[in-house]
C-alpha cells in the first residue's frame, strides 16, 4: 500500500539549484565573442521562468559562483521573488562584493571560480529541504560553468560530488566555456546527471529547455545526451597538479605526484622499500573510477 | 453493483471538448495558456518547452527518437493530450509523415510570458489605502466556513444554521444528481453519487461544483468560455490581496458574487469602492487542474478495535462520518464512533464503496497517525473490504429464459449461437431450456425466426 502522502505531490515537481558562473575574468575573456554575459543571462532568465511556469510548485534557487565567493542570489520560494528577473539586483550586489574581495591584481589566464563552494551551498540547501519532512520536490543541481577547473578545489569538489551521489541528487552540467571541464564530467557521470557542452552558444536556451528542463520523472522515458568520454584524471594533494600517474597512500587513498616519507593527510609512514624500486610497488596507475 | 462514479477531475477534458474556435479564443489569454500548460502530463510539458522557439513543423519521427522503449506509451499519451487540447497541431507532409507544430497563439503567449512575465488585468489594492484586510488565517477560516456551510446546505438545508445567498434555483442545479426527491412531502435523500461526493476531498468537490456551474452557464446567459477564462485567471491572483471590483465586467461581478458564497473570494465593502479578495480555494483552482490535492490537516484516528476518533468541531465532518460509522458521542472538539458491520452495510447500500471509505480515512488521517504506514490499521481496511465483498456474492444480470423449443435441432442451434456470442448463462438440455444474457436479445430473435422457417 502506498502512503497517501505520496499522492499529494505530482511526479514532476522539482527543486532546481542553478549555479551560474560569474567569474569576471572568464566573461571579460569572452567579450570579443558574440556570447556576452548579458546574452547568457537573458537565456538563463528565460529558462528559469519557464521552469517556474511548468508547475506552480517548482522551486528554483540560483547560486552565483564568483571568483572569491559564492552566494544565493535567487530563491523562488520567498514570496517577494516570483520571477527570475528579481535576481538581477542581487546578482549585481554580489558581483560588486566579489570584486572588492579581490586582493591580487594580476591573475594568470582566466582564473578559477569557486565551484566547490557553490556546490556545497547547493547541497546544504537540498539537505535542508530534505529535512522539512517527507514531502519535498525532487532536487537536482545544474551547473552553468565556464571557468577552467581549479586544481586547488579538487578535494572539495570530489567530496561534494560524492555527497550528492549519496543523497541521490543528480548534477547536470552545461559547459559554456571553450574547454571541457573534467570536474563536471566526473560530477555528472558519478551522480547520473547530464553533461553537455553546447556546440552553438547562441542557442543556449534551446539546449537548456530541451535537455536540462527535463524533470527527473520524465528522464526515465527519454534518451538524454550521454557523455562521449569522461576525463577521470585526478589532482595530486600536494601541488594540486592534474596527473596521469601518481602515488596513492594505501591507508587513506590520498594522491601525490611525488614520493613522500609521510602521508600529509593521514600521517601514515611510508616504507623505505618503495623508494628503491618505485616502478614495482610505489607507483600505481590511477584507477579509472576516479576515486 | 451499479457503477455510478462522479468524474471529478476531468476539467481539462471539458476544456478539450470545447469547439476548436472557442479553444483558440481561450488561448488569447496568456493565463489560460499557463494553466493549460501546468495541467499537462510531465512529458507533454517538456515537449511544449522544447518546441517553444521552433517555428517550423517538427517531424514526429525526430521526436520519437529520444524516447526510450519503456516510455513509448507515455510519449503517446503526451502527444495525444497536446493534440486534443489543440496546443499542438498535427499535419502531414508530402511523404505522409506526421509533423507537429505548436498552436501559434499558444506559442506566442508563452514566449511572451517567459520573457516579459504575465500581467494581471488588475492591480492589487495599493497599500496606502488604510483598510483592514483579513489575515491569511482568517481568510482560510472564512473559506472553509463558507464551503462547509454550502455543503451542509447542499445535503440538508434544514441542518445548516447559517443561510447562504445562493439562489435556490442555483442550489437545485448543484443538487441535481446528488439528491433525489421521490415525493414532494418527503425530504430529499442523498443519492449514491451524493454520498460519493461527500467523501471526496475539497478540491475534487470544488471542481464538481464548478463544473456544474460552468455547464449551467449557458442557461444563465453567460458564455462558458468566458467563465472558464475568468475562473482560470482568478486562480493566478494572489491570495489575500484585495482587488477592485471596478476592474470586472458586469458578468464577472455577478460571478464573483456566486463565488463568494462558495468561499472562493471574500467580498469587502470599502467606503467608496468594493474589493474582492481571492481565498486559497480560488488560487488552488489551477492546482487541482493537475492531479494534485492541497495538503490539509487530517483529523481522524482509527484504532485496530474499529473505534474512530475524529478531532473536529465541524458539523459537516460529523455528517460525513455518520455515512459509514456509528457515532457514539460527541465532545466539543471530538467525535467518537465505531465502524461496525451494520453501519458499513448501510453505507454500501447507499452506494459508497469500500475503497472510497478507506481512501477518505487515509486522506484525513490525523497527523500523528499519518506518519505511520499504514495510517489506517490493516485489519480495519481488510475487514471493510471483506464486508463489501460479502455483499457482492450474487451478481445480477438481466437475462431471458427460452423454453418450449419446437425441436432439439433448434435448441442446439440456439445454444451454439448463444455460446458463440458469449451470452449463454445456463442450459438444461433435458428440458430444453436456456437462459441468455439480455444484450443479445435481438440476435437471438433473429436466429430463432430463421430456424422456424
Amino acid at each position: 500500500m502506498t502512503p497517501v502522502s505520496s499522492k499529494l505531490y505530482t511526479d514532476d515537481v522539482s527543486l532546481l539549484m542553478v549555479l551560474i558562473d560569474t567569474n569576471p575574468y572568464l566573461w571579460s575573456s569572452m567579450k570579443n565573442t558574440a556570447f556576452t554575459f548579458s546574452k547568457f543571462l537573458s537565456h538563463v532568465l528565460a529558462f528559469l521562468n519557464s521552469i517556474l511556469l511548468l508547475n506552480q510548485m517548482n522551486q528554483v534557487v540560483v547560486i552565483a559562483t564568483g571568483y572569491n565567493s559564492c552566494d544565493y542570489v535567487f530563491d523562488s520560494s520567498s514570496s517577494s521573488m516570483q520571477r527570475a528577473e528579481c535576481l538581477l539586483e542581487k546578482l549585481e550586489e554580489f558581483v560588486d562584493k566579489d570584486e572588492t574581495l579581490s586582493q591580487e591584481d594580476s591573475v594568470d589566464g582566466v582564473g578559477f571560480s569557486l565551484l566547490s563552494g557553490s556546490l556545497s551551498m547547493a547541497l546544504c540547501y537540498i539537505q535542508r529541504v530534505f529535512r522539512t519532512g517527507p514531502l519535498h520536490p525532487q532536487p537536482r543541481i545544474l551547473c552553468l560553468h565556464g571557468s577552467p577547473d581549479g586544481p586547488g578545489q579538487y578535494v572539495a569538489v570530489m567530496n561534494a560530488i560524492f555527497s550528492a551521489q549519496r543523497s541521490m541528487v543528480p548534477i547536470d552540467s552545461c559547459v559554456i566555456g571553450s574547454q571541457h571541464s573534467a570536474f563536471l564530467q566526473q560530477a555528472s557521470y558519478i551522480t547520473g546527471g547530464v553533461y553537455l557542452k553546447p556546440q552553438v552558444s547562441d542557442g543556449l536556451f534551446q539546449y537548456l529547455s530541451t535537455v536540462f528542463a527535463t524533470d527527473l520523472h520524465s528522464r526515465a522515458f527519454l534518451q538524454l545526451p550521454r557523455p562521449v568520454g569522461v576525463d577521470f584524471r585526478a589532482s595530486c594533494f600536494c601541488h594540486k597538479n592534474t596527473i596521469d600517474m601518481g602515488y596513492i597512500c594505501s591507508v587513506c587513498l590520498s594522491i601525490f605526484c611525488k614520493h613522500h616519507k609521510k602521508c600529509s593527510t593521514c600521517g601514515s609512514n611510508f616504507g623505505e622499500a618503495r623508494k628503491q624500486d618505485p616502478s614495482a610497488s610505489g607507483q600505481r596507475r590511477k584507477t579509472p573510477d576516479g576515486s | 453493483m451499479p457503477q455510478v462514479k462522479i468524474v471529478a477531475r476531468n476539467f481539462m477534458d471539458m476544456v478539450a471538448s470545447l469547439p476548436a474556435v472557442k479553444l483558440d479564443m481561450l488561448y488569447d489569454n496568456s493565463f489560460i495558456c499557463e494553466a493549460i500548460l501546468r495541467s499537462l502530463p510531465p512529458l507533454a510539458k517538456k515537449y511544449v518547452l522544447q518546441l517553444l522557439y521552433i517555428d517550423i513543423p517538427i517531424s514526429a519521427k525526430s521526436m520519437e527518437e529520444s524516447v526510450l522503449p519503456d516510455g513509448f506509451s507515455k510519449h503517446k499519451v503526451a502527444i495525444d493530450r497536446l493534440i486534443q487540447l489543440r496546443v499542438m497541431t498535427e499535419t502531414f507532409d508530402r511523404k505522409k509523415e506526421a509533423m507537429y507544430q505548436l498552436n501559434p497563439k499558444f506559442q506566442f503567449n508563452l514566449q511572451k510570458h517567459i520573457v516579459h512575465g504575465g500581467v494581471l488585468p488588475r492591480e492589487p489594492m495599493p497599500s496606502n489605502i488604510t483598510v483592514r484586510l483579513p489575515s491569511l488565517e482568517e481568510l482560510e477560516a472564512y473559506a472553509v466556513e463558507q464551503w462547509e456551510c454550502f455543503l451542509l446546505h447542499l445535503i440538508s438545508s434544514s441542518e445548516a444554521g447559517k443561510t447562504t445567498n445562493i439562489s435556490s434555483s442555483m442550489m437545485k442545479v448543484f443538487q441535481r444528481g446528488l439528491l433525489s426527491q421521490r415525493d414532494e412531502r418527503e425530504p430529499p435523500r442523498l443519492t449514491e453519487s451524493g454520498f460519493q461526493f461527500l467523501l471526496m476531498d475539497t478540491n475534487a468537490q470544488l471542481w464538481y461544483i464548478i463544473r456544474e456551474y460552468i455547464t449551467n452557464a449557458e442557461e444563465r446567459g453567460v458564455d462558458s468560455a468566458d467563465l472558464i477564462a475568468f475562473l482560470l485567471e482568478l486562480s493566478f491572483h494572489v491570495t489575500g490581496k484585495a482587488y477592485n471590483t471596478n476592474t470586472l465586467t458586469d458578468i464577472q461581478r455577478s460571478i464573483t458574487k456566486d463565488l463568494s458564497d462558495l468561499g472562493l473570494v471574500k467580498l469587502q465593502q470599502g467606503r467608496k469602492e468594493s474589493w474582492f479578495i481571492p481565498t486559497k480555494l480560488a488560487t488552488n483552482l489551477s492546482i487541482s487542474l493537475a492531479d494534485t490535492t492541497s495538503r490539509k490537516q487530517g483529523f481522524i484516528v482509527i484504532e485496530t478495535n474499529f473505534r474512530l476518533y475524529a478531532y473536529s468541531t465541524s458539523k459537516l465532518h460529523c455528517e460525513i462520518l455518520r455515512l459509514f460509522a456509528r457515532v457514539e458521542y460527541q465532545l466539543p472538539n471530538l467525535i467518537v464512533g465505531a465502524i461496525t458491520k451494520e453501519s458499513l452495510y448501510k453505507a454500501f447500500q447507499n452506494g459508497i464503496t469500500a475503497e472510497q471509505i478507506i481512501s477518505f480515512l487515509q486522506q484525513n488521517a490525523h497527523p500523528r497517525v499519518a506518519e505511520r504506514i499504514p495510517s489506517v490499521p490493516e485489519n480495519v481496511t481488510d475487514q471493510i473490504r471483506l464486508w463489501e465483498s460479502d455483499l457482492n456474492r450474487v451478481e445480477m444480470m438481466p437475462a431471458h429464459l427460452y423454453d418450449e423449443f419446437p425441436s432439439r435441432d433448434v435448441f442446439e442451434a440456439a445454444c451454439d449461437f448463444a455460446r458463440e456470442y458469449g451470452g449463454l448463462l445456463w442450459e438444461d438440455s433435458k428440458q430444453m431450456r436456456i437462459i441468455v444474457k439480455a444484450d443479445i436479445l435481438t440476435e437471438m430473435k433473429e436466429i430463432l425466426r430463421r430456424q422456424k422457417q
